[in-house]
């Protein structure tokens, strides 16, 4: 990286101009060095694994020593049926969570920050994230006691109330609204708290301002309250789209079951079952460098968009 | 604090952070890429020097204090006993078994820190690293060192290890090969007035009288037939209809009952229970037998299968039941039966082997690995790490250890982990399969040993056991998990569907079974049985 | 309707609302409590809902009296706070020199950092570089590779940018150094954010244990969660569990699996409470005022 600087110092011809710039830059690049380092070793060092996708990885031959095929495993992957259905799955479920599960922390924290009783704040603060540490396996548990068909408590209850019983797990479209609400359950407490760190720096003198001209609750909302946190919206934002095509292996895997594969078998389970169980690091890693270049082209695409938009962005 | 200070803490942080960076990069400069480095180890020579021997062991978590699963009694046994004696240290290596093969993977790529013994349950981990080139053959050192082990074995058993004719591992032994069992609710037969069923129709019919008649007075939740989306519930469902490619053996894999004659009538079977009320509505839900446990426990079941003994552990779900239900009688029994194979009691045994014991290329105490094992099978060292002290854990009555329940904590905590470390037997192995199953009783609680008995005999009748083929079938490595998985599919889906729709929808499933592997299996299956005739 | 009717509407509704959200988020909590404290039967029974059933503590006994228990409990507290002050530390490093958009290189490292977020070595790689830099079975192994966290850095960033750059300028007119703007103005002003992302390292490193999966060895240094993870999830694999047949050992009971899950989950749910005292709005008011 020095180099860069120099050859660029050089071309401007200055040589004063750049050791001024060093004079006044060099603590910035000091604090650098070190995260700069860190990803290096521990996130480019492991790098040259990426090129398992373009061989016949033999564990024992080790990366270098396996052969190369070039994009056959490429075209084995792009030729399976199963890849479509979970790349599909995949987006859909992640869609469906961006249009719940994102919006669902911001308001939440908005109506956390309308609280003002500061006891009841706290105290409501510090349970509702208490999902977010509770592991998908013991969650799983919980959702199919409460949501059987036959057995579980709330079809128990609408039974009772001579209601028809509701196939929240089994059939595949209600198991969409179970999978989501189960989500914003589990996440939406936690991700206030973001949100909240960004409301600390709401300028209040902007509301009292606001109450000499007769504003209502929701218009303060929607004209300071949402401003002031726009930036964390769009970074999160932004980062989430960056996410479309990757999903995290436990919360579709646990919630999901067979009667609904259909919708829960996602990239992740896929990988699972093709790659990782089957010891076929190959097609697993094809997948994997599919999702990266998808994922960095949407984050790149989207913060393009929001800085054309917006005037935000995250690069 | 006072802001300097604070400044200084951080300071200081900075700088201890900065060190520890610089000196990760220093050593990171001689890493390069070495993936296959060799193992490091100084002198490969045993004469005298002390060796270090490392074998993976099974960690679940469960050990007692102050024992941890690299320390404890069995670990002190193994070093005395075998260590000492021959100048070896023997180093346990623990891996989480939930994550065995992720992790083995890894250590077998890493080639220096991988254990000399490994072991996996699955065969075609197994294949996999013996076609890849990964094991060192152990036939020349079984020959040198290894002659408890052959004769604890026995030919048919080792041949489970080998690969076209080479021998890559050594193959635990199973002491039991008794597989699933059926369970009835006798007092629920006798308000009935009914015998119980000895044929698959009788079955039906009886699941019928228990729905309409509901003599448990249950109400609506009578759930005349258990099941659950587990192997030990549908297995014996669909041996009961399947056609078994030899006499009393077939392919051994699950995902391969498909290919099997008479599978679309055990799913139609399955379709019509379901529909008509007669199985447990959210089996597709219960992979892990939780809800097909506690409806059986809360006596709201007729009728199940279950792996042999599941139900019968202290503490478990028979005695549960009893406790719930005091008037309740379980009795095991014999119902299925198969019309595609002249009426018999078809369902599936084990193979007589257990783990597959591996020592890796890479490992320079093979020697020492052959020489543990075969100490492992020799004298009674089996039966001590399988069992404990003699006198203090258990008594032998008649030629079997008889667990001492009286035994204080801290002594039955001995072997808290056999199962685990004594890596050549499959449950307990004393010596013939009589033996066995009468230790393996000797083991459960008094009342449930009569129970014990009798679902052993049932699951011994007409069994069909696992076609060894002397090498790999690719088709199962490459396609297993996937067919695995869409076995899944096939029994909920065909299961669920509306009986008018049976049809299209189990054609469509068995479609896809067949495009994803299922047709490149069958085609190398029935190749490979006529190579073998 | 007056204006004051139709507050005191929004916040009645307000308040059921955010009620209502937390005792959904408590009840689950509350039901492992009530399994920890429940007999073996009733839980298999399904009787155990939100009150214990033939009360007992012996799930607790036995977690308490668990020596590798409380060890693990004491060693995962200090690799936590070992964590979190060091991945602290390294992303304010990162964060700070990256909102200066008039540095040199300023977007080559942002795209060398973004690029990590999607693209990663591989499980085999990653611990053949553990193991060469020899740390396998040490504390570094749980430490290093998860240092700074792109997500959790351009979080740090978008805020670092939030803050009213007149208020750094003065500083640098005042001739001060960027360390010195860095210490003085920006850090007092970012703490809310600050003290969330100490809390997403923290709870990342409490609840993380696939590491520890890969690179420990030694059960001295097993962290909390990984005993938790054995408990929970080693007796869940069927299909294995099947082929150990007779070899399978006994089951952990529910309640002390819940019982676990508990010891294992309260101590860093009380790091939040914690933390609150540094969300307090108007710090940047009171500095730009001042």
């Amino acid at each position: 990286m020095t180099l860069t600087k120099a050859t660029q110092a050089t071309k401007t011809g200055d040589f004063g101009k750049r050791k001024s710039y060093i004079k006044r830059y060099w603590q910035l690049y000091a604090l650098l060095s070190l995260p700069i380092a860190y990803f290096l070793i521990f996130r480019y060092g492991p790098m040259y694994g990426v090129q398992i996708a373009f061989k016949d990885f033999n564990l024992f031959q080790g990366i270098n020593g396996s052969e190369w095929i070039g994009l056959e495993a490429f075209r084995e992957v792009f030729a399976m049926n199963d890849f479509y259905i979970t790349l599909r799955n995949t987006f859909m479920l992640n869609f469906l969570d961006l249009l719940v599960s994102f919006p669902a922390p911001i308001i939440l924290a908005i109506m956390l920050y309308e609280i003002r009783n500061a006891w009841f704040k706290k105290i409501s603060q510090t349970l509702l994230y208490i999902p977010h540490f509770i592991s998908w396996v013991i969650i799983g548990g919980i959702v199919y006691q409460l949501f059987g068909t036959q057995s579980g408590m709330v079809n128990t209850v609408l039974q009772a109330m001579g209601m028809d019983a509701i196939p929240f797990l089994t059939d595949k479209n209600s198991w969409l609204i179970t999978y989501l609400f189960t989500g914003v359950w589990q996440s939406a407490g936690w991700g206030t708290i973001l949100y909240l760190a960004a409301l600390t720096g709401v300028n209040r003198e902007l509301f009292e301002a606001a109450d000499v001209d007769g504003a209502s609750r929701m218009k303060k909302i929607w004209h300071i309250t949402l401003p002031s946190i726009k930036p964390t919206i769009i970074t999160l934002l932004i980062l989430n789209l960056g996410k479309m095509v990757s999903i995290g292996f436990d919360r579709p895997y646990i919630i999901g079951n067979t009667a609904v594969r259909e919708y829960s078998d996602v990239l992740s389970t896929f990988v699972y079952r093709i790659g990782l169980e089957a010891g076929q690091y190959t097609l697993a890693t094809v997948v994997g460098l599919f999702q990266a270049v998808v994922g960095l082209v949407f984050i790149l695409g989207s913060n393009y968009i929001s800085k054309k938009v917006t005037g935000d962005g995250i690069l | 604090m006072t802001r300097n200070t604070r400044r200084g803490v951080m300071k200081k942080a900075m700088g201890a952070a900065l060190a520890t960076v610089m000196g990760v990069a220093l050593l990171s400069g001689c890493s390069g890429s070495a993936s296959n480095e060799e193992a490091a180890s100084g002198s490969a020579s045993t004469g005298g020097e002390r060796v270090t021997l490392k074998v993976e062991v099974f960690d679940r978590g469960n050990s007692p204090s102050p024992h941890t699963i690299t320390n404890n009694w069995l670990t002190q046994y193994v070093q005395k006993e075998f260590g000492d004696p021959n100048n070896i240290d023997v180093e346990f290596v623990p891996i989480q078994r939930s994550e065995e093969t992720t992790k083995l993977n890894v250590l077998m790529a890493s080639a220096s820190d991988v254990p000399d013994i490994v072991f996996v349950y699955d065969s075609s981990v197994f294949f996999r690293y013996a076609q890849q080139g990964g094991l060192t053959d152990v036939g020349p050192l079984l020959e040198e060192n290894g002659s408890n082990i052959k004769s604890y074995l026995g030919d048919d058993t080792l041949k489970f290890g080998q690969l076209e004719g080479t021998q890559f591992a050594i193959p635990g032994k199973r002491a039991i090969t008794a597989r699933y069992n059926s369970y009835i609710r006798q007092d629920w037969l006798d308000k009935l007035g009914m015998k119980a069923p000895t044929t698959t129709d009788e079955l039906y019919e009886t699941l019928k009288a228990f729905k309409e008649k509901d003599p448990g007075g249950v109400g609506s939740k009578v759930i005349p037939m258990g099941m659950a989306l587990a192997p030990a519930q549908y297995e014996p469902l669909i041996y009961s209809f399947i056609k078994p490619v030899q006499e009393d053996r077939t392919y051994s894999q699950r995902y391969e009952l498909p290919l099997h004659e008479g599978f679309k009538d055990a799913m139609q079977f399955l379709n019509k229970l379901y529909n008509e009320g007669l199985i447990s509505q959210d089996f597709s839900l219960d992979e892990e037998r939780e809800q097909l446990n506690k409806d059986f426990q809360n006596g709201l079941t007729g009728f199940m299968t279950e792996d042999v003994g599941q139900i019968l552990y202290a503490d478990g779900t028979l005695e549960n039941l009893y406790k719930n239900l005091p008037d309740s009688k379980v009795v095991a029994l014999d119902a299925y039966t198969n019309d595609n194979a002249d009426g018999k009691h078809i369902k599936s045994r084990y193979g007589t082997n257990g783990l597959y014991i591996m020592i890796p290329k890479s490992s320079k105490r093979s020697a020492e690995a052959v020489k543990y094992l075969d100490w492992m099978t020799s004298g009674d060292n089996l039966l001590t790490m399988s069992n404990g002290v003699e006198g203090e854990n258990y008594d032998m009555v008649d030629g079997i250890p008889v667990i001492k329940e009286d035994a204080a904590q801290d002594v039955k905590d001995r072997v808290y982990n056999a199962g685990d470390m004594a890596i050549m037997a499959n449950g307990k192995v004393i010596g013939d399969q009589e033996m066995n199953e009468k230790a393996w009783i000797a083991g459960f609680p008094k009342n449930n040993q009569q129970l014990m008995r009798e679902s052993i005999d049932v699951a011994n009748a007409d069994t069909v056991g696992p076609i060894i083929f002397d090498r790999p079938i690719e088709a199962e490595s490459k396609y297993g998990t996937a067919l695995n998985d869409k076995l899944k599919i096939i029994i909920v889906q065909s299961a669920m569907a509306k009986p008018d729709q049976f049809e299209a929808v189990y054609e469509r499933e068995m479609n896809d079974y067949m495009n994803i592997g299922g047709s490149a299996l069958k085609e190398e299956l029935e190749q490979a049985l006529q190579a073998q005739n | 309707m007056s204006a004051r009717t139709s507050n005191r509407i929004f916040d009645i509704v307000n308040i059921t609302f955010v009620s209502l959200f937390v005792l959904f988020c408590l009840l689950p909590f509350v039901h492992m409590i009530a399994v920890s404290l429940s007999s073996n039967r009733a839980i298999t029974s399904g009787e155990v809902t939100l009150f214990p059933v033939e009360l007992n503590w012996s799930a607790y006994t036995q977690v308490f009296s668990d020596h590798s228990m409380l060890t693990s409990l004491g060693f995962t507290v200090i690799l936590t706070l070992a964590t979190t002050l060091l991945c602290m530390l390294f992303t304010i490093a990162a964060a700070y020199p990256l909102t200066k958009g008039n540095l040199k290189g300023r977007k080559f490292f942002m795209y060398l950092i973004v690029i990590t977020m999607f693209f990663s070595g591989g499980i085999i790689p990653e611990y053949l570089l553990i193991r060469d830099l020899h740390m396998i079975n040490t504390v570094w192994a749980l430490i290093l590779p998860g240092l700074v966290s792109p997500f959790n850095l351009i979080i740090l960033i978008t805020f670092f940018k939030n803050i009213p750059p007149s208020l750094e300028e003065s500083a640098e007119i005042d001739g001060s150094s960027y360390m010195h703007t860095l210490l003085k103005i920006v850090l007092p002003l970012s703490l809310p954010v600050m003290a969330t992302l100490a809390l997403f390292y923290a709870v990342g490193r409490w609840n993380g244990f696939q590491d520890a999966l890969m690179y420990i060895n030694d059960p001295q240094i097993y962290p909390l969660q990984l005993k938790l993870f054995q408990m929970v999830q080693n007796n869940m694999v069927t299909e294995l569990t099947q082929m150990e047949g007779a070899n399978r050992t006994a089951l952990t009971p529910e309640a002390l699996k819940a019982a676990t899950v508990i010891f294992a989950t309260v101590p860093i749910l009380l790091v939040y409470p914690w933390l609150q005292k540094y969300f307090v709005s108007g710090v940047m008011l009171g500095a730009v005022k001042g």
